[in-house]
């Protein structure tokens, strides 16, 4: 438990000057602050190209616009980033052999895997949390008395999806020893949970639903209860990929 | 007593078998090295030692303890230096062995005490800037500091002189052998001079097996030939030395090259005298007169072949 603390501090202070924290605090405060200001500036540049005698009419935006384009930009390219910036956070220190010196000074293989897990569910979180709170004041100032339903158990889901990837992001890592094995598993695990949500019977319990109905819980087009299953399932997930992680750690040879 | 026992141990990799059945012991409180060629398995055994690979079958015993692969509790008494030690780079040397200290469970205090103690023992006292902007020897010397922070009984040290400088390289040296009363230091090498400079044991790997081991004395007297090497100061004396009649009994077998001749015989004592009394009576001076020692080159080309 003391090493757990111990190399937590250490992951931490890793990102923090590898510049991993800043790069993700920085992308994640940019989308939360284009989001509302596109959704409010993007009839205006529209209604500036218009020549006369074609009309484009465009509806006046809302809050729901630009909650929109946060979900979608943090759905797409906030993961993106993260997944990238926290690919080689194991196969990074096994093939430079950093984690030899630190094993064979006690270190237990477990301890690796949590606290590594640790580090970037905090990092994610901070960064989310920032691009929440600038786009929530941003909205709220930009389109004052607009309702919105469900918002924080929306936000909730976008982040357990996030949470999501992360424990495939480290189980991938344990499993290929490379560089650019964890991404394409990553990236291969989306794909493949955005295909099955093509099937409806699927959708209920997919994890990638959680990062598609953002929108349709803030109007109330889909209940918190019918994703229900699908939050059951990312848990669950989450703890069987980092525990087989651990497992799989245990026995690679080094 | 013995700090390090390894018994029957075998490892392939695949189809391709590394170790085959090594018999090793190691005494306490000697510096062991060991020697083989590039690939013949040393830093698979030692990783095996670390818990870090597993064997296919053996028993290792460090310190009365049996090794299991992938757990801690031998390792808190063994102190390892990889190859090439690879630190993060984001941080500076104290914060490193500061860090070091933390996972090996030592209190706070101990911890700036040792690292004070170890970073001028490696010379790196004067040095506050990241370990990324390092040189290799001066990792190489951080490496060594980390391996011995936990005050281990057994250091383990993977090559710790290859890709050094000459200067570089002799520091290491001293380092090893300034703590060898305090750690049983066990290193690897492929450079034979390394060994001569500061092992008292030596063993050598060949073919998954021990080719060769004991103390370095012991293995030397082993394998003494009893002979002479006279170097003359002109090839003049050493061709008039050559054809001398005395010289041509059975008993001696002299070998000319250039400047040297090289004359083996049975008996060191009565042959030596005779040797020196033919010198006096053929009024000859050599610069040099020494009795044949094997170096450790010849000594493991011939265990090899």
């Amino acid at each position: 438990m003391r090493n757990y603390f111990i190399f937590l501090k250490k992951e931490i202070i890793e990102s923090i000057r590898t510049y991993k924290l800043l790069i993700m605090l920085i992308v994640f405060f940019v989308f939360g602050m284009m989001s509302p200001l596109t959704a409010k500036l993007l009839p205006e540049i529209f209604s500036s190209f218009t020549t006369e005698g074609i009309t484009i009419s465009i509806t006046n935006p809302t809050a729901i616009d630009s909650w929109t384009q946060f979900f979608k930009n943090i759905s797409q390219m906030g993961l993106i980033v993260m997944v990238i910036l926290f690919h080689g956070i194991l196969a990074t220190e096994l093939s430079k052999g950093t984690l030899i010196n630190m094993l064979t000074k006690g270190l237990s293989r477990s301890t690796v895997i949590l606290s590594k897990f640790t580090s970037m569910a905090i990092v994610w979180t901070l960064s989310y949390m920032l691009a929440f709170i600038v786009c929530l004041g941003y909205t709220v100032y930009l389109f004052p008395g607009d309702q919105t339903s469900n918002l924080l158990f929306s936000v909730f889901c976008l982040w357990l999806f996030g949470m999501f990837l992360l424990s495939v992001l480290l189980f991938a890592s344990t499993l290929i020893k490379n560089n650019y094995g964890p991404l394409l598993i990553t990236g291969g695990v989306v794909a493949v949970l955005t295909a099955c949500n093509m099937a409806s019977t699927i959708q209920k319990y997919n994890p990638s639903s959680l990062a598609s109905k953002n929108v349709a819980l803030l109007t109330r087009a889909v209940k918190p209860s019918n994703l229900f299953y699908a939050v059951l399932t990312s848990v669950i997930c989450i703890l069987i990929m980092v525990g087989s992680s651990i497992t799989i750690f245990r026995k690679k040879q080094l | 007593m013995n700090i390090l026992e390894i018994k029957h141990l075998c490892k392939n990799f695949g189809n391709h078998s590394v170790i085959r059945g090594l018999d090793l012991s190691v005494p306490e409180h000697s510096v062991f090295g060991f020697v083989g060629q590039n690939g013949a398995g040393k830093t698979t055994t030692m990783k095996m030692i670390l818990g870090l690979l597993k064997p296919d079958s053996g028993d290792i015993v460090v310190h009365g303890e049996k090794v299991s692969y992938g757990e801690r509790k031998s390792n808190v008494s063994i102190g390892y230096l990889p190859d090439v030690p690879e630190f993060y780079g984001y941080m500076n040397p104290m914060e490193y062995l500061k860090l070091c200290g933390e996972i090996a469970g030592i209190s706070n205090s101990k911890i700036k005490n040792r690292s004070e103690e170890l970073i001028s023992l490696v010379g790196l006292e004067k040095v506050n800037r990241r370990i990324s902007g390092f040189s290799r020897g001066m990792k190489q010397r951080l490496g060594i500091a980390q391996a011995l922070f936990n005050e281990p009984s057994l250091l383990i040290c993977d090559e710790p002189t290859s890709a050094l400088d000459p200067i570089g390289r002799k520091e290491i040296l001293d380092i090893l052998s300034a703590i060898k009363g305090k750690t049983t230091v066990i290193f690897s090498t492929h450079i034979l001079s390394d060994v001569e400079r500061i092992c008292d044991h030596v063993a050598l790997l060949h073919d998954g097996k021990l080719a060769l081991c004991g103390t370095l004395s012991d293995i030397k007297k082993k394998h003494r030939h009893n002979g002479f090497v006279i170097e003359f100061a002109k090839a003049d004396d050493a061709e008039s030395f050559m054809d001398c009649e005395e010289l041509k009994s059975p008993e001696i077998t002299a070998k000319k090259d250039k400047n040297t001749i090289t004359i083996k015989v049975l008996d060191i004592k009565k042959d030596g005298q005779f040797l020196i009394a033919l010198l006096a009576k053929k009024k000859i001076t050599p610069i040099k007169f020494e009795i044949m020692e094997p170096t450790l080159e010849n000594l493991f080309m011939e265990a090899i072949q």
